[in-house]
């Protein structure tokens, strides 16, 4: 009973956390910070997949999102220098609308949820001896696998995806040549 | 008083309140790509929304069948399609500065005919 309590414990503060940073981030006006606040966001969705039991997404976060994404982000914001500039405040009607779309998309799909039984694994509950123990191999192995449940055509697709994204930003980003120059 | 803090704790959150909290994470990020005009931040408030996407799907495999992984690979799949998406997005706004200096989107009216 006792892991029960630190589990759900540690479900509402981290989604007190996560909410909060959330927040912090889409009204803050520094873009820095907004940064700051996202890597707040993805730390706390690691703790989320380690809840879920997804031990090795929760590593794949951290070093994808945190020290990845969220670095290069900071790198677009230097070399934008938009860190200069303080964002000019939207106008009221644009965030009116803005906040009774979103509030109107989580009214009505909180409302769904909240309504519709899902088919939950009975075995779930007690016995876990069903539940995969060492996801992390599992995901190895489907990752490679050829057979009809692998993907492993999606995972040579994203390394393509990956490496033709790397060449666009190399050559997009590219300083370009003063016309008419040498 | 703390009898009922310790039965309401007791229940671990299940599959309801992940959706709920997902869901508002997703309504925030939406907020967010609508009110920004800095283009750097609409392209923060997407990776909250990718992120709360990857959050359904991992806990759609936790609790409809905890016996497969096939929600944890197509997280993983997110996230990198996500990476690759920041990459391409950051060259664009790189090269548009170069440009333009200036990243508002509200200034990007060029291909207005």
């Amino acid at each position: 009973m006792i892991e029960n309590i630190v589990h759900t414990t540690l479900f509402y503060l981290f989604a007190a956390f996560a909410v909060l940073c959330a927040l912090a981030m889409v009204s803050t006006h520094r873009i820095l910070r907004a940064a700051l606040y996202l890597m707040g966001v993805l730390g706390a969705s690691a703790a989320f997949y380690v809840l879920l039991g997804a031990e090795f997404l929760a590593g794949v976060q951290i070093l994808v999102y945190v020290g990845g994404i969220v670095i290069l982000l900071v790198f677009a914001v230097m070399l934008t220098s938009s860190n200069n500039l303080i964002e000019e405040k939207p106008s009221l009607l644009r965030k009116l609308v803005a906040l009774i779309l979103s509030a109107s998309f989580f009214g009505i799909s909180s409302g769904i949820f909240l309504g519709a039984t899902f088919n939950v694994s009975s075995r779930l509950s007690g016995a876990s001896s069903e539940k995969i123990q060492d996801t992390t191999a599992a995901i190895g192995r489907a990752l490679l696998d050829q057979g009809e449940k692998g993907y492993v055509l999606p995972f040579e697709i994203i390394s393509l995806l990956l490496l033709s994204a790397l060449i666009g930003g190399i050559v997009i980003a590219r300083k370009t040549q003063p016309e008419g120059g040498k | 008083m703390g009898e009922n803090l310790v039965s309401f704790l007791e229940k671990t959150p299940d599959v309801s309140h992940w959706l709920v909290l997902s869901s508002l994470l997703f309504s925030i990020g939406l907020y967010g790509l609508l009110t920004r005009r800095n283009a750097v931040g609409i392209l923060m408030s997407v990776e909250l929304l990718l992120n709360s996407g990857a959050l359904n799907f991992i806990l759609f495999n936790r609790f409809i069948s905890p016996g497969n992984i096939d929600g944890q690979v197509m997280s993983i799949f997110v996230i990198a399609i996500a990476a690759a998406e920041v990459v391409v997005g950051m060259a664009i706004f790189v090269a548009l500065f170069q440009q333009r200096k200036t990243v508002d989107v509200t200034q990007m009216n060029m291909m207005k005919g």
